[in-house]
């Protein structure tokens, strides 16, 4: 039944769909532009997050020190040394692979259970806070701002909203099909053998450290680049929001509500949210400040208490109680 | 020369000492079985012997090579693979899913699937394949050990108990499998509670007590040995 929801998605509506994401932005009102510029960033990194939090179960606080790493170091290295804003994006998911592969070393070397790993790599992306509002190179506590984005391709410069669109649309779609692959490959298999039963796992030939580093890594890497990409949009490099712990605390949330391990979940939970989180505050942020944190905490709580899974399990489910012949006859 | 050999292997936890000095060889193509009452120290020597707990003393080789030390899955690579007595559980994958890990180990992806869904078949659970383990009965959980086994195209099984809880009538699927793995020159130690099963499969059997070997012959002469009697029949029989 499975396979009959991904065929509809394959089939014309999805195609629909697909269309008129591309066409519909450029015509809205640039508030609504941005809704949706930041859905995409969240649909990337929560998809991003997704291999090591959700297909081997490892619910890493890091992210945000790969993800300020891609978006201050690139900024910094930009302002104070005159580096190429690609080079600068390449650069910091290299550390950002290598930190992400050291926080899977000691994980491993340690054998650190679910809770203690949840620890360990909150108190890793509190130390990158504390490092970089104590650096000045990397901004301080005020942060650094970027020169204005002129649509110089080469500078990195994507000229702004539509621009902006465009590249999060490509990295939101590359992160996803990221997630695809993996799931599709041995390491998919790996990974959610380790995450249901390490022993066993170890028991059927597979090599835990490898495998966990590997996941690491590349989800490291790939949120070190949408935090560059993230940060040219923003233009200023703000400590606060690119480093802190709010933003990966968001990243989980999304992909726990959308279904965790499953390529498409987390960006199903970002594409729901990020529109609902930012139009509640939109409408109400003025008139009942705090009303609609609250309205968001209520979906959000309903929809795990609903759906523990997420929420596209759930609709799985639904579609394929709408149509049992066509689940049934296969 | 012997395909897996143990060599005077101990075993301590602290002050306790699971398996003391035990000594066995198990030539390629043999059914060795090893028994002993509950807590003699059966599966911490599996564990040993798989890579999952490092020996204390003693050396144990493998195809002629010293194994100690090398990690469970590098084991498995060489064709050393374990069953857990305690059946392993999977939230969130498929039996077929967990089976294709294990064939991963020599076979690119598409075979493996494939593959997976033969050793399946051929196990019995044909039709199991998208089931979730934790749904399945007892006995399919237990042919689900074996499959992983299986899938990983192994030269030495180490069974641990994968007739314990089975009725009589259950144990003939496993007790088949057995039988046919090792016509094809898969060679088999295993650890059973279940005596007509050991007496009947293996051509060997070891026996232990309190951590050490205190016996080690046929199934007929086993039987027949007092010490045994005493260490592990004795207590069945006069209960």
């Amino acid at each position: 039944m499975r396979q009959e929801f991904y065929k509809t998605l394959t089939s014309p509506v999805w195609l629909v769909i697909l269309v008129l994401a591309v066409v519909l932005p450029p015509l809205l009102p640039s508030y609504y532009l941005h809704i949706v510029i930041l859905a995409l960033v969240y649909v990337a990194l929560a998809s991003a997050w997704n291999i090591v939090g959700g297909m081997a179960g490892q619910i890493s606080l890091a992210h945000s020190l790969f993800i300020g790493t891609g978006a201050m170091l690139s900024t910094a290295l930009l302002l104070k040394l005159g580096v190429n804003m690609w080079l600068g994006l390449v650069i910091s998911a290299i550390i950002s692979g290598v930190m992400g592969a050291m926080i899977a070393w000691i994980d491993f070397r340690f054998q650190l259970g679910h809770l203690s790993f949840v620890l360990i790599t909150m108190a890793f992306a509190e130390m990158g806070t504390v490092i970089v509002e104590g650096w000045d190179f990397l901004g301080g506590a005020s942060g650094l701002l970027l020169p204005q984005d002129k649509g110089d391709f080469l500078a990195f410069q994507f000229g702004g909203g539509i621009g902006a669109f465009w590249v999060m649309l490509v990295l939101a779609i590359v992160s996803i099909l990221i997630n695809v692959a993996i799931l599709n490959a041995p390491l998919g298999y790996y990974l959610r053998t380790i995450r249901d039963n390490e022993n066993a796992a170890r028991a059927i030939g597979v090599n835990i450290l490898r495998y966990k580093i590997a996941a690491m890594v590349i989800s490291a890497m790939l949120s070190s680049v949408i935090g560059t990409a993230y940060v040219r949009y923003l233009t200023f490099a703000d400590p606060y929001l690119l480093v802190s712990p709010i933003i990966i605390i968001e990243v989980v949330l999304f992909a726990t509500v959308g279904g965790l391990g499953r390529a498409y979940g987390p960006a199903f939970g970002a594409l729901l949210l990020v529109p609902l989180g930012e139009i509640l505050r939109g409408k109400l942020g003025g008139t009942l400040p705090g009303l609609h944190y609250f309205i968001y905490g209520v979906v959000v709580i309903a929809v795990i208490l609903m759906s523990p899974r997420g929420l596209l399990p759930l609709f799985e489910k639904w579609f394929s109680r709408m149509r049992p012949k066509a689940a049934t006859s296969k | 020369m012997a395909l897996l050999e143990v060599d005077k292997v101990t075993r301590r936890f602290g002050g306790l000492v699971a398996v003391n000095n035990v000594s066995f060889a198990v030539p390629e193509g043999e059914i060795l079985g090893i028994i002993g009452p509950n807590g003699a120290g059966k599966t911490t020597l599996f564990s040993v012997i798989s890579g999952f707990i490092p020996p204390s003393d003693g050396e144990i080789r493998f195809a002629g090579e010293s194994i100690v030390g090398v990690s469970p899955d590098r084991l498995v690579r060489r064709g050393l693979v374990r069953s857990f007595q305690v059946v392993q559980t999977f939230a969130d994958m498929t039996t077929l899913d967990v089976v294709t890990t294990a064939a991963l180990t020599r076979r690119p992806i598409r075979e493996a699937i494939d593959y997976a869904a033969h050793v399946l078949q051929r196990v019995g659970m044909a039709g199991k394949e998208l089931l979730t383990p934790a749904t399945l009965s007892l006995q399919d959980k237990k042919l689900l050990e074996l499959a992983k086994c299986l899938a990983t195209d192994p030269r030495c099984i180490l069974l641990d108990e994968v007739m314990a809880g089975l009725t009589i009538a259950e144990t003939e699927a496993p007790m088949a499998i057995v039988r046919e793995l090792n016509s094809q020159g898969v060679t088999i130690v295993m650890v059973e509670h279940v005596m007509p099963v050991i007496m009947r499969l293996a051509t060997r059997i070891v026996v232990i007590n309190f951590g050490e070997k205190i016996a080690e012959a046929a199934p007929e002469e086993i039987i027949k040995d007092q010490r045994v009697i005493d260490a592990y029949f004795g207590e069945h029989l006069d209960a």
